[in-house]
């Protein structure tokens, strides 16, 4: 039997989220012996350039999830003023609420053990939608899509485009 | 049971609205049915133990990040009641919402009760099933079913000195001849106040004088006086040695670095104090609470390795889960490039339509931008109503913290080799049918249908 409370909760997650998938998203364990790292992936939000894309990340979640928030990475390319060049997600809902390096998320926004993979991911692909300009995790991703949003979108598309083999 | 309980499994049945209702019933923290619930300052209901995890990793309330201080923490008896009530008759009522095995459900419960007037459960007799009988059927059924899984447990972790047992009624220890005397003249009978709640375990048809040779006792109940918190220590004040010592005092392992040694005291301080939250019957032993420690110092605590952070195969199928997994990655990066390669040549969709005039659309919108937000950052308005589902989505979720209904699944089946083709090889382990269709193929989850308050259950069980 799983003998820890992260365990059992994430265990949890994944059969509400298997039963009962929101639109566009799917998340599960990717290895039979580790329930903390996940895959997902998230449909490219309808009516914006990621649309027709599916990006596939991992998640990785800490031993004390939930008190601590998982980590969540992109693994193919994006191009995205929140998501590092690595592919590293960086949108409120992943920090704790003691980590605030920029100083600009309202605790609200914030991880909460309250909040969850799904929560996350939904967040995830509205940020895809609406990017946050005040916390930039990819400044020139950024730059683009407060300048030359026409560049950004064609950038985004092509990315797309790619990723499916297109 | 194959499947892990949770809220969605009212969803395929006649009553998908107790998917909400059991929801409210389980604590967002851990997603199980509320242990001990108890209420903070600021209204908001959870377990005893996830609750002080939270308030000591950050002093907030979990819901709505109010400051939260332990000790205004104060049982929620009424959520207590209502878990452990819906929790008793949970399985039934989902067959009975399933529509099946209502035969089997018969039966099964027949031979529980000994006979009883079960037939009531069909549909259209339910109906006309008056108050009264409701209340005569309850009240015939709940004992047997409750006590009959808790007292194994008991059975489990109850030392008692050689060649002696409890009283039945007041569970004083002593020696099995003494028994007939002291309940003649001394026993002072149940020690619980709240006899409504404790689910007849006095209830001498079930436990009663005659079963005395056996070892069992009809309750949890320790025959000593409820716990008394334990205050938390000003570590900052404590020497290593007057730290270890404080751990010995409390009979706990004191080996391992300062911050180990403080670690394991502030979760021994999250056990003991929400086992002062629990209920009489349901209150574990101390042994129990060193086993959860235990547990909770080989998962989650400072010495926990990563590989203990794994759960074992049995815990689900997991080979059936990346099988099934993968084909539900293909089909929607299928559906995806089929769409796209449709897009592609329709060339009058919105995202070509964004392309070519984006700019104006951002303009246009401008006049009719209903949100407070800053517009001009908002390059999507003109495609308001395609986000907004996601928004809403995403809005309701933090409102109720429910999972909200699926609008779509994903159609295609085509099978596709791209995403996963460089990852690991599914083995091929003989797994039935793991392409069926992706709305009900769920691996089977080992796990069986948890207890009404045991979180840490499986603690010191290999
Ligand atoms: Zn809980
Ligand atoms: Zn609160
Ligand atoms: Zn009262």
């Amino acid at each position: 039997m799983s003998s820890s409370t992260a365990g059992k909760r994430l265990l949890k997650e994944y059969k509400a989220l298997s039963s009962d998938p929101p639109e566009g998203i799917l998340a599960g364990p990717c290895d039979e012996d580790n329930l903390f790292v996940w895959e997902a992936l998230i449909e490219g939000p309808k009516g914006t350039p990621f649309e027709n894309g599916v990006f596939p990340a991992e998640l990785r979640f800490p031993k004390d999830y939930p008190l601590a928030p998982p980590k969540m990475k992109f693994t193919v390319d994006m191009w995205h003023p929140n998501v590092y060049s690595d592919g590293t997600v960086c949108i409120s809902i992943l920090h704790a609420p003691g980590d605030d390096p920029m100083q600009y998320e309202k605790a609200s926004e914030r991880w909460s053990p309250i909040q969850s993979v799904e929560k996350i991911l939904i967040s995830v692909m509205s940020m895809l939608a609406e990017p946050n300009d005040e916390s930039p995790a990819n400044v020139d991703a950024a730059r683009q899509w407060r300048e030359d949003r026409k560049g950004y979108e064609k950038r985004v598309r092509d990315m797309v485009r790619k990723s499916l083999g297109l | 049971m194959d499947t892990l309980p949770d809220s969605t499994d009212w969803l395929t049945t006649s009553l998908p609205h107790f998917s909400a209702l059991e929801a409210a019933l389980r604590c967002e923290v851990c997603k199980e049915f509320y242990q001990n619930p108890v209420i903070t300052p600021c209204s908001h209901t959870f377990c005893s133990l996830c609750v002080r995890r939270c308030i000591s990793a950050d002093g907030k309330c979990p819901a709505c990040k109010k400051g939260c201080q332990a000790d205004r923490l104060v049982g929620n008896f009424a959520v207590r009641e209502v878990v452990g009530r819906f929790v008793e008759g949970r399985e039934r009522a989902l067959e009975v919402a399933r529509g099946v095995g209502r035969e089997e459900g018969r039966k099964r419960k027949r031979s529980v009760e000994g006979g009883d007037d079960e037939g009531v459960y069909g549909e259209e007799k339910a109906v006309k099933r008056t108050r009264s009988q409701a209340g005569r059927t309850r009240a015939v059924e709940k004992p047997i079913e409750v006590l009959d899984s808790e007292d194994d447990e008991v059975e489990e972790v109850e030392e008692l000195p050689e060649g002696t047992t409890r009283c039945p009624i007041c569970q004083m220890v002593m020696k099995p001849e003494e028994v007939w005397p002291h309940l003649d003249k001394s026993c002072k009978g149940a020690q619980e106040s709240d006899r409504r709640t404790t689910r007849s375990r006095t209830n001498p048809t079930i436990q009663s004088p005659f079963t005395l040779n056996s070892p069992r006792r009809p309750s949890h109940t320790t025959p000593t006086p409820p716990p008394q918190r334990l205050p938390g220590l000003n570590y900052a004040l404590l020497r290593d040695t007057a730290l270890k010592k404080k751990l010995q005092d409390l009979g706990l392992p004191s080996h391992g670095r300062r911050d180990q040694l403080i670690k394991r005291h502030t979760e021994w301080l999250h056990l003991w104090n929400s086992n002062c939250d629990a209920s009489d019957e349901s209150r574990k032993t101390k042994r129990e609470l060193l086993r959860d420690l235990d547990t909770w110092e080989r998962t989650q605590g400072p010495g926990a390795r990563d590989s203990d952070a794994s759960v074992m195969r049995k815990d689900y199928d997991a080979q059936a889960h990346v099988e099934t997994h993968k084909g539900q990655f293909a089909d929607l990066i299928a559906a995806a490039r089929k769409a796209r390669g449709a897009k592609s040549t329709a060339g009058n969709d919105t995202t070509s339509a964004q392309t070519e005039d984006g700019k104006e659309a951002v303009e246009k919108s401008h006049t009719t931008q209903t949100t407070q937000q800053d517009s001009s950052s908002r390059p999507y308005e003109d495609n308001e109503r395609a986000i907004d589902t996601v928004r809403q989505k995403v809005r309701a979720t933090n409102l109720t913290g429910e999972i909200q209904p699926p609008s779509s699944a994903p159609t295609s089946s085509l099978p596709n080799p791209h995403t996963n083709a460089d990852r690991e090889e599914p083995v091929d382990q003989g797994m039935a049918n793991p392409f069926s269709s992706p709305s009900r193929k769920l691996p089977m989850f080992a796990l069986p249908e948890e207890p009404v308050v045991d979180v840490e259950q499986s603690a010191g069980m290999p």
